[in-house]
């Protein structure tokens, strides 16, 4: 370490030095995630292809777990409500947010305050979320139904404690969680949109309605990309709210990919299989974002 | 400038390491014929247990020490397993669930403690479910059972008569019937029943009460009086149903306890909850008691015979990593454990030990526990079968059966239908896979 060689010139002692500070100020960040992230990654692709019960080896087992998956019907019932999650909560996301956004981009009194109420649900604790609106959505005493009864629904749904709208339910309540982060986004970007266009189109005699799809959407499509490959990856992985709105029930009409990985893996101690199934649901989230990529640079270019 | 740089190094280097876990291992059996054993255990502050068999371990053996090493009780056995794996688990540790069991036998985790079990009299309960091909490889030290738990005032109120030990499950159902009608025209808001969400308020029942009934067998017929009876009881009002006890998160303790309900089953591990609660406030004081479990038919009831019911042991097995200085001691822990001091022990805190006829004077001189016969008798007298058979298929055939539970009683599945796709699911994804 110390100086044993003679002194090369000024210039190149202070560039090494300033490299080693500036990988020294890295190296922490690199390690941690080197060994948390990286290592556990790589492995779990080995992993998909052995059988392991975490005490003694991982035992090669080539395509056995891929076989075993063809003919797992729990498994394509995950797949099958994964993507029943994913293709509404994304549209209904994406408009919420963007209403919510255009609404609250104008000079209102008290905007600041209708925001933060935007944005609260995000912040908000997902199990303690989750515990009301279970308590709202009780089929027998809860407010949501009695409002339904009261506007002369005479048999409303279920909602968590049935097959047909525990999914709705879920995906209401997901929508309601993440609607205010992507507002705030949204709003972001709305900020970049040049103030003459609207004049232009002003003056060009467009309403509201023609400003907004002729202006304001053509402006915001890098924002839309983005919150759209975000909602599309936080879709696919939801599954704190499945877990403690509805645990994956009844029967199984709300289990997803993730949930099924924690349930082959944590609960019943196949390691194996279930890294199998979380490539797939990898595989899954990879093919869908690539798709919107080439999309949306065919659409650029 | 260079200090600097070597700090920043230094400091880097620790950072890592602290990262990576290196962390070195530690503790030794002293070499002055003292022995210090760890013990794991979960949530010490609220589960005396451990502490009180480390305590009586010691009070008996003055140069044997057990130390007690604190988990997580929600996360014990992914803890665990990772402890076990990487080597740095505790000498001795506890059999959280049964369903597990089977994960830490066969990953051979266990040392066997055969000649520990040889010599436990016979009256020690739940000592069959540690068992694989003839050797033991844990020693339970509590074994609850399932029994009825009824609220006098209640009853009196519905005017209907106590549970004695003769109750089939139809008798239940009609007594929860009766009660809640009675209750209804006493202006009471009670109804008969609480059953709680867990599947094995029914699946448990089932499988100890049927005949030739077997989780391995991927045959499930015999849940269904037991749901067919369920449902109904939801349907006549006479208990909450399953979705509305799940949106509101209710408590069983809550229910009982705050004369929700006039009785329902539970574990005999809520003796020590309802006397604590009724004590702090948190519960109601009313008289209550406590019955057998209701039967399959008539051929179990009655004072002269065996009521089944179920629930799963709580064993201690010993870490095969342990040092082999002290695998002695670790025995000599584990028969105390299961000895007739120990169950005692545990009585005087509320606990049911395995040996329950060493405990019942224990128990039953507790202030607020009820002493009439038909309560000593529940207590003492049962053949208690394992809720989670040891296999290789137990964990994920109860995922599937649990799915089966919540799409029944949520009304979605008719039980045949149920059934079906149970069995299905069970023969293709779990046992021919």
């Amino acid at each position: 370490m110390t100086t044993v060689s003679p002194a090369p010139s000024r210039r190149g002692r202070v560039t090494a030095r300033n490299t080693l500070l500036g990988w020294s100020f890295l190296l922490p960040n690199f390690v941690g995630f080197a060994v948390l992230t990286m290592v556990p990654v790589v492995l779990l692709f080995y992993y998909a292809f052995t059988t392991w019960d975490i005490f003694g080896g991982a035992e090669w087992s080539g395509l056995d777990n891929a076989r075993q998956m063809m003919h797992d019907s729990s498994f394509w019932t995950a797949v099958k409500n994964t993507v029943y999650y994913t293709v509404f909560h994304i549209p209904l996301t994406l408009v919420a947010s963007l209403g919510l956004a255009v609404l609250l981009n104008k000079r209102l009194r008290a905007v600041a305050f209708f925001r933060t109420v935007a944005f609260f649900p995000y912040i908000a604790s997902i199990v303690a979320v989750a515990q009301v609106w279970n308590m709202l959505f009780s089929p027998g005493y809860g407010p949501v139904n009695a409002i339904l009864r009261a506007v002369g629904v005479d048999n409303p749904p279920g909602w968590t404690t049935s097959a047909d709208w525990s999914m709705p339910a879920v995906i209401l309540v997901g929508t309601w969680r993440e609607m205010g982060y992507f507002m705030l986004i949204f709003l972001a970007g709305l900020q970049t949109v040049p103030g003459e266009l609207y004049e232009a189109a002003r003056v060009d005699g467009a309403n509201a309605w023609q400003r907004l799809r002729a202006v304001t959407l053509p402006c915001l499509r890098p924002t839309t990309f983005f919150v759209v490959v975000m909602l599309t990856i936080n879709s696919f992985k939801v599954l704190d709210l499945i877990l403690v709105m509805t645990n994956g029930g009844p029967g199984q009409s709300t289990l997803v990919l993730a949930q099924y990985v924690y349930r082959k893996g944590f609960e019943e101690n196949q390691f194996g299989y279930a890294s199998a199934v979380s490539v797939v649901l990898f595989l899954l989230c990879f093919l869908v974002t690539m798709v919107q990529f080439v999309v949306n640079r065919r659409r650029e270019a | 400038m260079k200090r600097s740089i070597a700090a920043v190094l230094g400091a880097v280097t620790a950072l890592s390491l602290t990262l990576t876990g290196c962390g070195s291992g530690d503790d030794e059996g002293g070499a002055d014929g003292k022995t210090t054993l760890t013990l794991a255990g979960w949530s010490l502050a609220t589960t005396p247990e451990f502490k009180v068999l480390a305590d009586g371990f010691h009070a008996a053996n003055p140069d044997l020490t057990v130390e007690l090493k604190e988990y997580d009780p929600k996360n014990y056995d992914t803890q665990m397993i990772a402890d076990l794996a990487a080597g740095k688990a505790p000498d001795v540790y506890v059999q959280k669930t049964l369903k597990n069991f089977y994960t830490y036998q066969n990953g051979k985790q266990l040392l066997d403690v055969s000649d520990v079990a040889s010599g436990l009299g016979s009256t020690t309960n739940g000592l069959s479910a540690y068992q694989v091909e003839g050797k033991t490889y844990a020693i339970p030290y509590r074994q609850d059972s399932w029994v009825i738990y009824y609220n006098r005032a209640l009853f009196d109120q519905a005017k209907v008569k106590y549970p004695d030990a003769s109750w089939t499950w139809d008798d239940y159902a009609a007594a929860g019937k009766q009660l809640t009608t009675g209750l209804k025209a006493a202006g009471s808001k009670a109804l008969g029943i609480y059953e709680h969400t867990w599947q094995s308020t029914l699946q448990g029942f089932a499988l100890a009460q049927t005949p030739g009934a077997d989780l391995n067998s991927g045959n499930f017929g015999y849940l269904k009086p037991y749901y067919t009876r369920a449902v109904d009881l939801q349907k006549a009002g006479a208990q909450v149903g399953l979705g509305d006890a799940t949106t509101n998160n209710l408590t069983y303790q809550a229910q009982f306890g705050k004369q929700q309900a006039a009785m329902m089953t539970m574990g005999t591990w809520y003796i020590a909850t309802l006397l604590s609660q009724q004590k702090s406030g948190d519960a109601d004081k009313f008289e209550w008691g406590i019955a057998p479990a209701p039967q399959l038919d008539k051929s179990t009831t009655g004072l002269s015979a065996t009521p089944v019911t179920f629930a799963d042991p709580t064993g201690m097995g010993i870490n095969p990593k342990i040092n082999k200085d002290k695998i002695d001691t670790a025995k000599k822990f584990l028969a105390y454990v299961g000895s007739a001091d120990a169950a005692k022990a545990l009585a005087g805190i509320g606990i049911t030990p395995a040996n329950t006829d060493a405990a019942a004077d224990t128990i039953f001189a507790i202030p607020g526990v009820p002493t009439d016969a038909v309560s000593k008798f529940a207590f003492t007298k049962h053949d208690t079968k394992p809720e989670n058979p040891v296999g290789k298929y137990t964990a994920p055939l109860q995922n599937i059966l649990n799915d089966l539970h919540t799409g029944v009683l949520s009304g979605t599945t008719d039980i045949d239908t149920a059934i079906a796709q149970a069995q299905d699911k069970a023969k293709n994804e779990v046992l021919n896979k």
